[in-house]
């Protein structure tokens, strides 16, 4: 644990504590993981009784070198990106956590719960309206999205 | 008999305190772990250092919350709660040997400080009557901008003290403050009547 940077520090106890006591249905690829801890990816499976049961997707998170006071960079990355009303055809994903209501005691592990949870309480399975638009006009890097947070429902 | 008396005895003296250290580590090993865990920074994860607490209660290293705040700026809330929070308000925890802690950070600035207020004490005006604490009224007569400077301007110059109780300079005083008290009376009464 010695010469790490603080966010690095940080990261390897939250390591550790995911590789101990995942969440129902997040499993995260630790041996990658440990080469590069600002990148991490992680397997979800979509909860049973859900819209989502039996697809599994997989989360990239990338973190700078200011995290925690910064937040991750959360996306949906591979074959399966889930359709949902907040999640963009290019893995991107519309949550307040990730950008305005980030805050430093939140952790990889809460933040794949509230994604879980979004997806689980998703009643329909479509993309966002504006999905043809964002995508062909976003930054690569979601945290860029001016986000309008206005639908609590989902 | 009593060589085979003594050496049950004498095993069990050497064999109770490592039983008991050895099942009592494993019980502490784990509360101490528990307790670690409580006492972790909600921002590093580690053992808060510099430990300060927040008015709802959440505990952070003090260069972490700082950092947080200043991150922030214009909307300081708690990262557990979101809570208002502010850098006045929140409470240090000395701990014993805490002050033993180096590396005072250079950029941060210090912690702050703990509040106390003194202890009350039994009555409530402490020298508010009139005589004891040496009642002193001042009375300019002069052309007029300058007789507010000597009335009420007097700097540098601190009050004497009043004579202890019982000299005959103690009755005086009282005697002319009494004097100056019912001139200041009848003036005021005359300019009222006039």
């Amino acid at each position: 644990m010695a010469g790490m940077s603080p966010s690095e520090r940080r990261l390897q106890k939250e390591l550790m504590s995911l590789v101990k006591e995942p969440p129902p249905g997040v499993t995260v690829h630790a041996d990658l993981v440990e080469k590069n801890l600002l990148q991490w990816i992680i397997n979800m499976e979509g909860a049973s009784g859900t819209l989502y049961e039996g697809e599994s997707f997989q989360l990239q998170f990338k973190f700078s070198n200011k995290y925690p006071f910064d937040s991750p960079e959360v996306t949906f990355v591979g074959s399966n990106i889930p359709v949902h009303p907040h999640v963009y055809s290019n893995g991107h994903i519309c949550l307040s956590i990730l950008t305005d209501d980030w805050s430093p005691a939140l952790s990889v592990q809460a933040v794949c719960l509230s994604i879980v949870s979004m997806l689980s309480s998703c009643k329909e399975k479509k993309r966002p309206p504006d999905n043809a638009f964002y995508v062909k006009t976003c930054s690569k890097n979601p945290k860029k999205t001016k986000w309008w947070y206005h639908d609590d429902s989902v | 008999m009593s060589s085979s008396t003594s050496t049950p005895s004498s095993s069990k003296k050497l064999n109770e305190p490592n039983g008991s250290s050895g099942s009592g580590s494993g019980a502490t090993d784990g509360e101490e772990k528990k307790e670690d865990r409580t006492f972790e920074c909600n921002i590093c994860l580690d053992t808060a250092r510099d430990a300060v607490v927040s008015m709802c209660g959440h505990l952070f290293c003090w260069p972490c919350l700082h950092q947080w705040l200043e991150t922030r700026p214009s909307r300081q809330v708690c990262p557990v709660c979101k809570a208002a929070i502010s850098k006045d308000k929140v409470v240090p925890l000395y701990g014993r040997g805490s002050t033993k802690q180096e590396d005072p950070r250079e950029k941060v600035p210090p912690r702050p400080a703990g509040q106390r207020t003194e202890p009350e004490n039994g009555s409530a005006f402490p020298g508010f009557g009139f005589g004891d604490t040496g009642f002193h009224m001042s009375f300019g007569i002069g052309a007029f901008p300058f007789g507010f400077f000597t009335s009420t301007f007097n700097f540098g110059d601190p009050r004497p003290s009043p004579a202890p109780r019982g000299t005959p300079q103690h009755m005086e005083e009282q005697f002319l403050s009494k004097v100056f008290l019912w001139l200041a009376v009848l003036f005021i009464a005359w300019l009222l009547l006039a």
